[in-house]
């Protein structure tokens, strides 16, 4: 990065586009052999890993729905967001319930780390991989106990075009009563 | 003191407390000295002031009746021309006000009141009237927001009682409810500053006087004033309601029109007989035109026998609780139901013998499953509401098409899930629509039929096994066979040759773009409604009926159940997933054997029952279902749909019937096809709700297509 030492390391946004975040607690898990880490005010509860119901017709990441003590939720697998492939579950392998945009949803992880704080001057921009690696969903990277953790924006990740209704809502059956 | 203190002093008198009646009259006394009013005003309140003194000393007798006079002249007095404000109306030098104040009270002279406001009011229209205003400043969102539900109710109560008077216009209890409503609002939105409601308000209550003291009836021109004065007060209160949040407050077209109306009906040619149609069962003589001649007595003098009045005898206390606040708390018993069970059902429980704890296990599920009723009684609302409108609704159709028609309302306190109404509301218009256009035949039809020259629309709602019926009895014309089966066959629907039972024929009416009408009105004949009606029905997981005598009239019934919230419905298993099926869509469930079971062309695979050919639909294919169940000897058909459209779904198992409560999959999954919803099951999974005839839809359209469209399609063995 060059940063030059007396530089408050905060406003470059220079690299790849992607936004420098102010520093802050972050929830830390592991996927795929990666850690990353999501803002914690966005984690609504973390629970076990239970029977999902799939959802017939649904893109490949969304792994079905839930019932969240009376609510209907889903719940998304972000390996295969990522383009990662799936792996089987194991008994640490845990549901982080997030909000996005008003709207609770639940990602499968293999398992939850900690809490963490990282300052934002251990927050690198993401680097650029070329056009192959999408990293629109990084915040950034963070440095922690000297290791490094991949910084979710949580939003970007779980919505794409995919993921048609989170803006335009279900088009509600009358079954809805809840 | 300021005029303004003096309006809320006297809104505060009871009429029966003489205190009350001094305090106001220092109040007016103080104001009227009040170096800030001008002459014009000054006079009115001179002259407010010398109405409570003609009333202390007896001169006067009626309490409320002085008060409503302070009132009009404290407003008056209120608007008076003001330099800083060029738009107030200007209407104190016309007024012989301090000449005549014991003719201000006459309640005969009346008339002079609204004569002297057309003095004023032309002044209204001149000056250049903005299309919508501001809230006033200093307005207080919870007093506006209160204001707003308040009046509506009013304005419900005095609807119904203003149709109560079509039919009654001796019921005076009736016509005070109306004259309240309007009173009540007009003060409430003058104190709110809610200027051009209060004016309107105040013109109606003033129309609603004249027909409180016997001068005019309500009837005809005049009953439509007065509805029509319930629908632009409804349409300015709505505009409130926007400006509330954040939009603009849009005056309603014929505002304008409407106070000019009010203002002077008789100019304007209004009259008891200026309906264009007399109005429905009442009135058989055409008055003259002129207002003194027809407010004979005769009518008044009639014994006040008036309709019982409709069911407002008791009244319950009640509170408002936020929707969002009540479906959280039925959201939470029902959960609370499945974690009871849960409970009760543990292995534990049951092996280990505990008794003891059974007991108390099995108690606390008494408790909720109490808890779980009342909570379901929560979401029902009355039809009552819906229904009122509807009767209002008939009778402007009927008046615009020239018919004269009964509508009689009976909603028997009937009660459906909130979530229902709006739906409801829809198809009812649409099925009142249909019975005034095509099934109530114009006067001289009927009368040459032999029939009374006034038709009558039933509406009426009630309980029938476990379930809600919505009729409307008509005695029209009824549906004509013949015509239905010729255009039927014209227009593709059904081949010629085909006998079909006379069921099947009138519910061809409801195919789409189905109609026979041979001439297209404004209000039906597009073959639209009967449609949406049967849709709207579906939707709400219920059925309709038709029954029809030519020449005598029709009945069509909806049949609905009690609430959305709970669906009856069996649940399957195919492949490792379990799907339930609402019971209300399935017709029977066997297992065929071979002989059955053919396919054509390869691909599309049929059954044969009874004589009856149905297509055989796979679920495991439609939807990717691992490890299903191939063949359909080993497994179950569900028979699903209605005439045409039956057809079969294959699954692997039935699990059993029951019920379920059904909830919304969110907006993170969307819409998908072929579910309509989510079911929390007993052990705490949620299972999908099937729509079936939208999972035939899909399996029509795809035909050969393998794991729900994810992957390539094969084609079907």
């Amino acid at each position: 990065m060059g940063t030059p030492a007396t530089a408050a390391g905060f406003s470059q946004g220079l690299k790849s586009g992607s936004p420098v975040i102010a520093g802050g607690k972050f929830l830390t898990f592991v996927l795929a052999g990666e850690e990353y880490g999501i803002e914690i005010l966005k984690v609504h509860e973390i629970i076990g890993l239970m029977p999902i119901t799939r959802v017939p017709r649904t893109p490949d990441f969304m792994r079905g729905v839930i019932n969240l003590r009376g609510k209907v939720i889903p719940v998304v697998d972000l390996r295969a967001k990522f383009g990662v492939p799936v792996d089987t579950a194991t008994s640490r392998t845990c549901i982080i319930v997030v909000r996005v945009r008003g709207i609770e949803m639940g990602i499968v992880v293999d398992e939850v780390s900690e809490v963490i704080d990282i300052n934002g001057q251990d927050i690198e921009p993401t680097p650029s991989f070329g056009s192959d690696v999408n990293t629109d969903y990084i915040l950034g990277i963070g440095k922690s106990q000297g290791r490094v953790k991949i910084l979710l924006d949580i939003e970007r990740a779980l919505s794409s075009g995919e993921l048609a209704s989170l803006q335009t809502g279900a088009e509600a059956s009358l079954a809805t009563c809840g | 003191m300021t005029i303004d203190d003096a309006m809320a002093i006297m809104m505060q008198v009871d009429p029966a407390d003489a205190a009350g009646f001094e305090r106001l009259q220092a109040v007016l006394e103080s104001a009227a000295q009040n170096p800030a009013l001008n002459a014009a005003a000054r006079a009115y309140v001179l002259e407010a002031h010398t109405q409570i003194g003609l009333f202390q000393c007896g001169e006067i007798s009626d309490a409320e009746d002085v008060l409503i006079e302070v009132s009009r002249l404290l407003e008056i007095a209120a608007e008076a021309p003001d330099p800083a404000n060029p738009q107030a109306v200007s209407a104190a030098p016309a007024e012989p006000v301090p000449a005549a104040p014991p003719a201000a009270i006459r309640p005969e002279s009346r008339p002079a009141a609204p004569a002297a406001a057309p003095a004023a009011r032309p002044h209204a229209p001149a000056a250049p009237a903005p299309e919508s205003e501001q809230l006033p400043a200093d307005a207080d969102r919870d007093l506006l927001a209160e204001f707003i539900t308040e009046s509506r109710e009013f304005l419900e109560g005095a609807e119904s009682a203003m149709l109560a008077l079509e039919n009654t216009p001796a019921d005076t209890e009736a016509v005070n409810r109306v004259f309240r409503a309007f009173h009540t609002i007009k003060g409430t939105s003058g104190f709110l500053g809610l200027r051009r409601t209060s004016e309107i308000a105040h013109a109606a209550e003033s129309l609603l006087s004249r027909i409180r003291n016997n001068e005019i009836r309500f009837a005809g021109g005049y009953a439509d004033l007065a509805l029509r004065s319930v629908d632009i007060i409804k349409g300015l209160i709505q505009g409130v309601e926007q400006a509330l949040s954040g939009g603009p407050m849009a005056v309603p077209e014929g505002y304008g029109e409407l106070k000019t109306l009010l203002s002077d009906p008789e100019a304007a040619g209004i009259s008891e007989a200026s309906a264009a149609v007399p109005a429905p069962a009442v009135v058989p003589d055409a008055g003259p035109t002129h207002p003194e001649a027809a407010a004979t007595p005769a009518a008044a003098a009639a014994p006040a026998a008036a309709a019982a009045s409709k069911g407002d005898g008791k009244v319950e206390s009640s509170v408002r609780v936020s929707t969002s606040r009540l479906d959280r708390l039925i959201d939470m018993v029902g959960e609370l139901v499945i974690a009871q069970s849960l409970v009760a059902q543990d292995r534990t429980l049951v092996q280990d013998n505990c008794l003891d704890l059974l007991r108390k296990v099995t108690h606390a599920g008494k408790i909720v499953r109490e808890l779980q009723d009342l909570s379901m009684s929560m979401r029902m609302i009355p039809l009552r509401a819906t229904f009122q409108k509807m009767q209002r609704l008939g009778r402007d159709l009927a008046h615009r098409s020239g018919k004269s028609i009964n509508m009689v309302v009976e909603d028997g306190d009937t009660e459906i899930d909130r979530h229902m109404v709006d739906i409801m509301n829809d198809f009812l218009v649409h099925m009142i629509r249909n019975a005034v256009d095509h099934g109530i035949e114009p006067p001289d039809v009927r009368e040459a039929a032999g029939k009374d020259r006034t038709g009558t629309v039933r509406l009426l709602a009630f309980h029938s096994g476990g379930s809600v019926v919505v009729e409307i009895r008509d005695d029209g014309r009824g549906l004509d066979r013949e015509k239905i089966l010729k255009k039927a066959i014209a227009t593709g629907l059904i081949e010629p040759d085909k006998s079909l039972p006379d069921g099947e024929i009138y519910n061809l009416i409801f195919a789409p773009g189905f109609s026979t009408a041979d001439t297209i009105t404004d209000i039906s004949g597009r073959g639209v409604g009967m449609d949406v009606v049967r849709r709207g029905a579906e939707t709400l997981h219920g059925r309709i009926d038709v029954a029809t005598l030519k020449g005598q009239g029709s009945t069509f019934s909806v049949r609905l159940p009690l609430t959305l919230a709970i669906t009856d419905g069996m649940l399957v298993r195919v492949g490792k997933d379990r799907y339930i099926i609402p019971t209300i869509n399935i017709h029977l469930c066997f297992r065929p054997n071979p002989g059955q079971l053919s396919t054509v062309a390869g691909r599309g695979e049929m059954v044969l029952l009874r004589g009856d050919l149905m297509p055989v639909f796979r679920l495991h294919r439609l939807f990717g279902i691992p490890d299903a169940l191939e063949d359909p000897t080993a497994g179950l058909l569900v028979v699903v749909g209605d005439g045409e459209r039956r057809c079969t779904i294959l699954v692997d198992e039935l699990l059993g019937q029951q019920q379920f409560v059904a909830k919304s999959l969110g907006d993170g999954v969307g819409k998908v096809p072929g579910v309509s919803g989510g079911a929390i099951l007993g052990d705490g999974c949620v299972g999908l709700i099937l729509d079936p005839s939208e999972v035939a839809a899909m399996a029509r359209q795809h035909p050969g297509e393998v794991d729900g469209g994810r992957n390539e399609g094969k084609t079907a063995a």
